[in-house]
């Protein structure tokens, strides 16, 4: 295989950090190459280079044989490298075809856009992508994700590029629709392009990827071919130091039942006859596809969505009147948002602010707040949870995700609560800052907390949790127990899927 | 599937009830005035509607695009009201009158691009730079006649309010037109895919090269366009330039664009829809007019009612699932 893209030496600086180190990384045509490394580690700053969107200090980037000066990431298309963003780029009240041809909009003799043209081809491309049941008339915003993901490939693709850069491209797909990008992907490697796949999913790495480039705090750390390393191996490159084990879990008493839900159910009917018990000092996970109702479970228990039918239960005494988060919060109950960006932070506001927002109430009851108090609390948190920031008046949002998702647990935790609902707490963040909130959840646990946790990553529920419930299709099909024969990731794959075959896809 | 799921034509029930719904809310209007007053449906009546209309309706389509990439335009007002002080000024200087008008609606264009500029250039957000150019063109327009109205005679005022074409007067015409017009340029052009896209997602819009401050310029200059021709009709309709004519004039502009289901947010809508909030706000104006209710009164209910339309528009949206 022909390398097509190289890069020698690439620094980049930003104002106080340097953002890469004179890393080099090279890519073969018809080769998926996986950038990973912690938040924060420069894999998305090095893409950006690659695909012009940022300028290096130093360093140079060869394509097919030609040193290359981007200027912006317009000029990199036009040579060939594209990108899939994270964030789509697309405008929500435009057509497909307007988005795939957004700014080279064809023209007709009187210099009218030319729609059937723009339309014709679209169709033609997204035929290439198997993706002939997205109608190219169609508003990108009444298309869902994982076709809108279709359309963002389908617009790189029209710029015939020999490169692709992919930006964790799964964050937002269920499984059913990775499968049908790693297909997609397939093909792409087969016609010879290059793919660049930054991710931080590890169970994704084998299943495409052919080599992996691990960089940390800026450098490279070494390119290995991907069966080279197991993933433990990867970890420790990753994060530097040794990890014996990445869930632990200490011994500890189990307490009287916290929660309990009997024969509960919601109006839209994603959640059938739910019947769930969580004892304190007990950690239960609930595993299940994306839609199979999970999320909306932990809604309707803490008082976001309204509860049809059924009863809830807080140690023992039953749930009556009004049911609203509130009210849920004086019981003692926390919940760690699956969208820390829109539900779990006010972004703008400080950490010190996001931290106080459930607990301003108990630390001022007189309503009157000492602001000196109030960041002393504060600053403990902040070292408690080991929040990399200088200060604790930094907006959220100049954070890393895994420092974000520390302000959000301190945010709860600051409350005390007894029982704590956890919805994908790892989502998008590095291995080390996983490590810490698993490290954290487990001492959660011995301090006689109860705690419920939804996730779709299948390793950390089987690793974290004492008990599991398996939910498919709003209802709950299984119950697995650590150490009884169904708790591995085989069988409760099978239960999440509905039914007692392998795996959905051969990819 | 997709082929023939394409060819075929959605049939009549389930395209028109996916009409906005200010257009049903106008179809009741209507009917309601027909019959507390009678001649409401005269053809005088109803030609006398469209007029009153016509030049409303030039400055909504401008604060509909402007809506469209997420701003407001809170000069498009007293942008017409210059156009009137201006063109008459000139003409009343010696400049032949169709010069005059070309020059008036270039000064607002001008007005239009430096709107574009303090938004996209300087960062400084619509709602804030579009006021402090309102009250900026305001005083000119005042300077220009000291204060007061100015008057000047010429045939052309007349012709353009009289003239009458297949039995509909000329101003609605005019209307028609820069209906047309802007339909071609939202739907048919870069410009208006570009609308679209600063309202949408300008981040998309940057990655493809696109120049976004250039797009703001050609919006609010396109916007500071038609407020001009609207201060020509308004011009010919009250034979004379009137500083503070179009005042508050944007705000209604607003209001129609917003009945019309064009959202402030995300570049959701388009200008057919605003044909029927402009004709909802005139057919309840010329309805209470017509009615006789005193005009003490006539805001307090036009604003009501303004109010339950955006929210039964926002609730048959949300059961629709729009």
């Amino acid at each position: 295989m022909d390398t097509i893209l190289t890069a020698h030496g690439i620094s980049k600086l930003f104002p106080g950090v340097k953002a890469l180190d004179s890393v080099d990384f090279d890519l073969r045509a018809g080769e998926v190459h996986i950038l990973v490394g912690e938040n924060g580690a420069g894999k998305s700053t090095l893409s950006k280079c690659l695909l012009g969107a940022y300028i290096p200090e130093e360093g140079e980037i060869v394509f097919q044989g030609e040193t290359m000066h981007f200027q912006s990431a317009r000029d990199a298309l036009e040579k060939g490298i594209a990108a899939v963003y994270q964030e789509f780029t697309l405008v929500p009240y435009l057509n497909v075809a307007q988005n795939i041809f957004l700014n080279r909009e064809y023209k007709t003799k009187l210099g009218l856009t030319d729609h059937k043209r723009m339309e014709q081809e679209a169709r033609a491309l997204l035929k290439t992508l198997n993706c002939d049941y997205i109608n190219v008339t169609q508003m990108v915003k009444k298309l869902s994700v994982a076709q809108q993901q279709m359309v963002e490939i389908a617009k790189a693709l029209s710029f015939r590029p020999r490169v692709i850069i992919f930006d964790e491209p799964t964050a937002t797909l269920s499984e059913r629709e990775i499968c049908s990008l790693f297909e997609q992907i397939h093909k792409l490697k087969a016609a010879g392009i290059g793919i660049v796949y930054v991710s931080h999913r590890m169970q994704e790495f084998a299943r495409i990827g052919d080599r992996i480039t691990i960089l940390r705090d800026g450098k490279k750390i070494a390119t290995v071919g991907i069966y080279e390393k197991t993933s433990e191996q990867l970890v420790n490159m990753m994060v530097g130091r040794d990890i014996s084990q990445v869930y632990h879990r200490s011994e500890n008493q189990r307490g009287g039942i916290a929660l309990k839900t009997t024969a509960l159910c919601d109006k839209a009917g994603r959640v059938k006859n739910v019947n769930i018990h969580v004892r304190h000092g007990e950690i239960v996970g609930v595993a299940g596809l994306v839609g199979a109702g999970r999320t909306e479970l932990a809604k309707l228990i803490f008082g976001i969505d309204p509860i049809a039918s059924g009863t809830l239960e807080i140690d023992g005494k039953q749930l009556t009147g009004k049911h609203t988060p509130l009210r849920m919060v004086k019981y003692n109950v926390g919940m760690v948002c699956e969208d820390r960006k829109r539900q779990g932070l006010a972004l703008k506001d400080s950490i010190a602010w996001n931290i106080m927002a459930v607990s301003l109430r108990r630390y001022f009851p007189r309503q009157f707040i000492n602001h000196k108090k109030m960041y002393g609390i504060c600053g403990e948190y902040r070292k408690k949870f080991r929040i990399a920031s200088p200060d604790i008046y930094r907006p959220c949002r100049l954070l890393s995700g895994g420092n974000q998702q520390k302000v959000v647990l301190a945010k709860w935790l600051s409350n005390n609560p007894e029982i704590i609902i956890f919805d994908e707490p790892t989502r998008g963040i590095d291995v080390g800052a996983k490590m810490e909130i698993y490290a954290l959840m487990d001492q959660l646990a011995v301090e006689g907390k109860a705690i419920l946790m939804i996730s779709s990553e299948l390793p950390e529920v089987i690793g974290m949790s004492d008990r599991i419930y398996v939910m498919y299709n709003g209802s709950i099909v299984n119950e697995c127990v650590r150490g009884s024969g169904d708790f591995n990731a085989e069988a409760i794959g099978a239960m999440m899927l509905g039914i007692k075959e392998g795996s959905c896809c051969e990819c | 599937m997709n082929a023939n799921v394409q060819a075929v034509k959605t049939p009549l029930g389930p395209r028109l009830r996916a009409l906005p719904p200010v257009v049903w809310m106008l179809v009741v209007l209507a009917l309601v005035f027909s019959i507390t007053t009678p001649q409401y449906f005269a053809l005088a009546n109803l030609r006398n509607i469209l007029v009153q209309s016509s030049a409303l309706m030039i400055l909504a389509f401008a604060q509909t695009l402007i809506v469209l990439t997420q701003g407001t335009d809170l000069s498009l007002g007293a942008q017409a009201s210059l156009v009137t002080v201006l063109w008459v000024s000139l003409a009343k200087a010696g400049i032949n009158i169709y010069l005059a008008a070309t020059l008036s609606v270039c000064a607002t264009v001008i007005v239009g691009m430096c709107n574009g500029l303090l938004v996209s250039k300087g960062k400084i957000p619509p709602f804030i730079a579009t006021f402090g150019m309102q009250n900026v063109v305001s005083s000119i327009a005042l300077l220009t006649t000291a204060g007061s109205s100015i008057y000047f005679s010429h045939y052309i005022f007349q012709f353009v309010t009289e003239t009458r074409f297949l039995f509909v007067p000329l101003p609605v015409w005019i209307a028609a037109l820069m209906f047309a017009l802007t339909w071609l340029l939202l739907y048919r052009t870069k410009f208006g895919v570009n609308i679209f896209g600063l309202g949408g997602n300008p981040e998309a819009l940057v990655l493809a090269g696109v120049n976004t401050v250039k797009s703001y310029v050609k919006v609010y200059a396109y916007a500071g366009f038609l407020a001009g021709i609207c201060g020509l009709i308004t011009a010919c309709r009250v034979e004379s330039g009137q500083p503070v004519v179009g005042m508050g004039w944007e705000f209604e502009a607003v209001a129609a664009t917003l009945l019309g289901g064009t959202s402030l947010r995300e570049g959701r809508g388009g200008i057919s829809g605003t044909i029927a909030g402009v004709l909802l706000l005139t057919v309840l104006r010329n309805g209470l007019n017509v009615s006789g209710i005193s005009a003490m009164y006539q805001n307090a209910i036009i604003g009501v009612i303004v109010m339950l339309a955006i929210v039964i528009d926002a609730m048959v949206r949300r059961v629709r699932g729009d």
